[in-house]
């Protein structure tokens, strides 16, 4: 009996120490987390290099169903500062009467120069306009048959606050300049302005169409990719629920499967992209050239490829989380 | 340390595995639980381990009705318990290192901790220096004794095994008897399922006897006299 009792002490000893024995420091537990995430992150990608066409298949899929909406934000953007290259065309000219006096003309001038929409307003006398149209065009020698100028003088007037065209604002400018002396017509190149900016924001409407479509498609390219993960490693999966494994604990190695998956998606994309760029480039320099122009295409940049990186890392992770809300489930144990 | 009462267990299709049990396990206590197959014994261990819930009555662990464990809770409980399987459940393609050491990665143990951890269980069951082979390469005691090192690295308070010598000739199930006796007496309830009458015999042990559904020998008055 007391031998029983002894043993009972022994027994209630050992087992609370058992129970010390399995707390976990808070700091400890903390270096654990973090390192079991680095081995997870480790294992995803380990297990990618594992089966390398799988994995090669997979991403390139990923990587040209990102590629897609990315180049027609590219061009569409393109396109866009192609416009805004030709903002300071959305000016006025205005053509002077033929007959008009210089006092006349200097009047004009001042007038328009006084009203507030007008940022400047250039003159531009008949003679003046020949000789650069004479250097321009190329014409200059069949110009000199003329016997007279045909050619008129004129006001180049820059709007105020060249960036916000509104069509109702310019239209009264339009409206006010017209009304004023010795004026023979006046005209303003902005409608195809305009109509570049309707197209660009149809261009912006695809994109953001298109990128849906297919983000929808990255996320359940890389949801089968895990279910299929998910299946392979089902034992694995019974195991750590049995040994007390939490469902965070199991869906993370897949969770990261899925983010690596979309990352490396995105590398494949930005290659692309890339490529893609750097073959367009010489020929767009050569045309730009060719119109006298300092156009020049614009690239992703580093903050356009971080945000594919950024847009293909989320699709993989939340891919990964569909198929695995989805898929756990139907294991046993929960 | 593990209290059934009046629990009964319908599965899904009406076949009742358990009906009204009740039963008492103290701390520090080995029991064996026999029976035919289908007398329940599974059933039994699948609800300890939480697998199935109970339909009517209860199970208390240490005085905590697991009738009151949301499901969120179910692994915090699963940590306090280790398992030895019949077919040993070990993964194939982990070393014996990594098998051992899963119960403690799943609680969050620092690695320094885990790989301190893993080798004194190794070495309890004398396999220390097979911590890097895959355990295929390794016979069916050895793989056992590896399931055993599994179950007991993270110090469970509650030591369950499913026929652990289901496949082991008797020296080998002798051996891992002997394993079992040592976790009992540093304090661990030790719950085994088996119908190895001989082997239940020769331990002199409390023995628990299943019979359809319901317990037909608590064992408890040859418990008392050890």
């Amino acid at each position: 009996m007391g031998k029983g009792v002894a043993r009972q002490y022994k027994n209630r000893d050992s087992i609370q120490r058992g129970a010390v024995g399995s707390k976990i420091a808070l700091a400890d537990r903390w270096r654990g987390f973090i390192s079991h995430h680095r081995a997870t992150l480790n294992d995803s990608a380990l297990r990618m290099f594992r089966e390398p066409l799988q994995t090669i298949i997979t991403s390139a899929v990923i990587a040209i169903a990102l590629s897609l909406p990315a180049t027609l934000y590219l061009m569409v953007e393109n396109i866009r500062q192609l416009g805004s290259n030709f903002e300071s065309f959305a000016r006025i000219t205005v053509y002077v009467e033929k007959n008009a006096g210089q006092r006349a003309i200097n009047a004009l001038g001042d007038q328009l120069e006084a009203m507030p929409e007008v940022a400047t307003a250039t003159y531009i006398s008949a003679e003046q306009a020949l000789t650069e149209f004479k250097s321009v065009s190329g014409f200059g020698s069949a110009l000199q048959h003329l016997e007279d100028n045909p050619l008129p003088a004129v006001f180049i007037v820059e709007p105020a606050l060249a960036e916000q065209i509104d069509v109702g604002q310019t239209h009264k400018l339009l409206e006010k300049i017209r009304s004023l002396a010795a004026i023979d017509d006046v005209q303003m190149d902005m409608l195809w302005l305009q109509r570049l900016r309707g197209l660009t924001e149809i261009g912006q409407k695809i994109v953001l169409a298109l990128g849906g479509a297919l983000g929808l498609g990255v996320l359940l390219i890389i949801g089968n990719t895990i279910r299929l993960a998910i299946h392979s490693r089902r034992d694995e999966i019974v195991i750590i629920k049995l040994v007390g494994g939490t469902d965070a604990y199991v869906r993370r190695p897949f969770l990261y499967g899925g983010m690596l998956l979309g990352l490396t998606g995105a590398l494949g994309s930005s290659l692309m992209l890339f490529a893609g760029l750097l073959w367009l480039s010489g020929s767009i320099e050569h045309l730009s050239d060719l119109y006298n122009s300092q156009y020049r295409l614009l690239g992703p940049g580093f903050v356009g490829f971080l945000g594919l990186a950024a847009v293909g890392g989320l699709l993989g992770v939340c891919g990964a989380w569909l198929a695995v809300a989805r898929h756990l489930k139907d294991i046993k144990p929960r | 340390m593990i209290c059934f009462d009046n629990l009964s267990k319908r599965y899904p299709g009406g076949f009742e595995a358990l009906k009204n049990v009740s039963l008492n396990m103290d701390a520090g206590e080995l029991a064996f639980l026999t029976g035919r197959s289908g007398a329940g014994k599974s059933t039994l261990l699948k609800i300890l381990m939480l697998l199935e819930r109970p339909t009517s009555g209860s199970l208390l662990i240490n005085g905590k009705n697991l009738n009151r464990l949301s499901n969120s809770q179910i692994p915090s409980y699963r940590r306090q318990l280790g398992v030895v399987f019949q077919n040993h459940q070990l993964l194939l393609d982990r070393s014996v290192f990594d098998n051992v050491a899963l119960p403690l990665q799943v609680s969050g143990y620092s690695r320094k901790e885990i790989g301190r951890r893993v080798r004194a269980a190794l070495d309890g069951v004398g396999l220390l220096e097979r911590e890097r082979h895959r355990p295929q390469t390794l016979s069916g005691g050895e793989q056992q004794r590896v399931g055993i090192a599994r179950a007991v690295v993270h110090k469970p308070r509650i030591l369950l095994a499913d026929e652990p010598t289901g496949n082991l000739d008797p020296a080998l199930s002798a051996e891992i008897m002997a394993f079992f006796r040592r976790f009992q007496d540093v304090g661990v309830t030790v719950l085994i399922a088996t119908h190895d009458i001989n082997l239940v015999n020769r331990m002199n042990c409390r023995i628990i006897r299943l019979e359809q559904g319901t317990v037909a020998d608590n064992g408890e008055r040859r418990g008392a006299a050890v």
